[in-house]
């Protein structure tokens, strides 16, 4: 754009703020309403401390905090951890335990060979079970 | 982050022509008040948290997201009134009914009031802003950002979401088309 047309531009620019000053009172009370509305439902602005936890994609993952707000993210991943453990070893027993059932009910021959090869033995102990 | 007073500040610098801006889009003084009334909020309600320098970029788009949303509610809503009038056609009266008129004659009065120097000079006004009505959406929206709304080429681009060439032509073609056409009505600024 050349000057000419640079100049139009503000010229028309000024033209349009004249017109700015002939609103209705009407519209500019309805804006100022408006305005008032939308200041009063104006986004919060976060805490400096929820802030920085909210980071947690971040190098330092929040633990630059104050103590508290390092307890708050150590507490849940110990908790998650031994909970996590402790559903291991919990399992662990268990299969032991089907194992050792599978064991017995083989050395007392109440069990055909072919049933190692039958997924559905547990079934089959069970039934055994409840007929003695 | 924009303060409560930063943004109150930006809001009242800015309703006016806003204001201005949705009425040459849509033509509705209500409508026009309305879309700006959405924008502010939307503007507060999520971005709020924006520092200062932003909120002009982000008003902007919100506005011309705003208005033309507003379009497609007229669509979907002027395809219901059409069904219904042709289903219940009887008589011809009611449907001669223009809004333009009514808008037309509106601004007859407001200058019907004035001096008879004031009221070439509205006249003038209204001229010019019928002219940046008639212009395309597109190229509207790109003058009014960059040489009302004060914002620079990139801005203006991130909010209309083009490319800084595009609002470069987009402005270069409005500005003539708006020479030519003040210029055929013997109109010098």
């Amino acid at each position: 754009m050349n000057t000419d047309d640079i100049n139009l531009a503000y010229k028309i620019r000024h033209a349009l703020n004249e017109n700015l000053d002939a609103l209705p009172a009407s519209t500019t009370e309805r804006l100022a309403a408006a305005r008032a509305l939308a200041l009063s439902r104006k986004k919060a602005d976060a805490p400096a401390g929820k802030r920085k936890a909210r980071r947690f994609f971040d190098v330092d993952f929040g633990f630059a905090g104050t103590g508290l707000g390092r307890l708050a993210i150590a507490v849940p991943v110990l908790a998650l951890v031994v909970g996590l453990g402790g559903l291991y070893q919990y399992e662990q027993q268990q299969r032991i335990a089907e194992l050792a059932e599978l064991d017995a009910a083989v050395l007392a021959d109440e069990l055909p060979l072919t049933a190692y090869l039958d997924h559905g033995f547990n079934a089959y102990l069970e039934s055994q079970q409840r007929q003695q | 982050m924009a303060t409560d007073k930063e943004l109150g500040d930006f809001l009242e610098n800015v309703e006016r022509r806003a204001f201005k801006q949705a009425v040459y889009a849509v033509r509705k003084d209500e409508a026009a008040l309305d879309i700006v009334q959405d924008a502010m909020i939307k503007l507060a309600e999520k971005y709020g948290d924006k520092p200062a320098a932003e909120l002009p970029m982000l008003f902007q788009r919100i506005l011309q997201t705003t208005i033309l949303d507003y379009f497609r509610r007229e669509k979907v809503r002027n395809a219901w009134v059409s069904l219904a009038s042709s289903l219940g056609r009887r008589g011809g009266e009611d449907e001669d009914f223009d809004i333009l008129e009514s808008y037309e004659a509106e601004e007859g009065t407001a200058a019907a009031e004035s001096s008879m120097d004031q009221v070439e000079r509205a006249q003038t006004l209204q001229l010019i802003e019928a002219e940046i009505q008639k212009l395309p959406a597109r190229q509207r929206e790109a003058f009014l950002m960059r040489y009302w709304q004060d914002m620079d080429v990139a801005e203006t681009a991130a909010a209309m979401g083009c490319s800084e060439g595009s609002v470069k032509t987009h402005c270069s073609r409005a500005t003539h088309t708006l020479a030519d056409a003040l210029r055929a009505k013997g109109i010098k600024l």
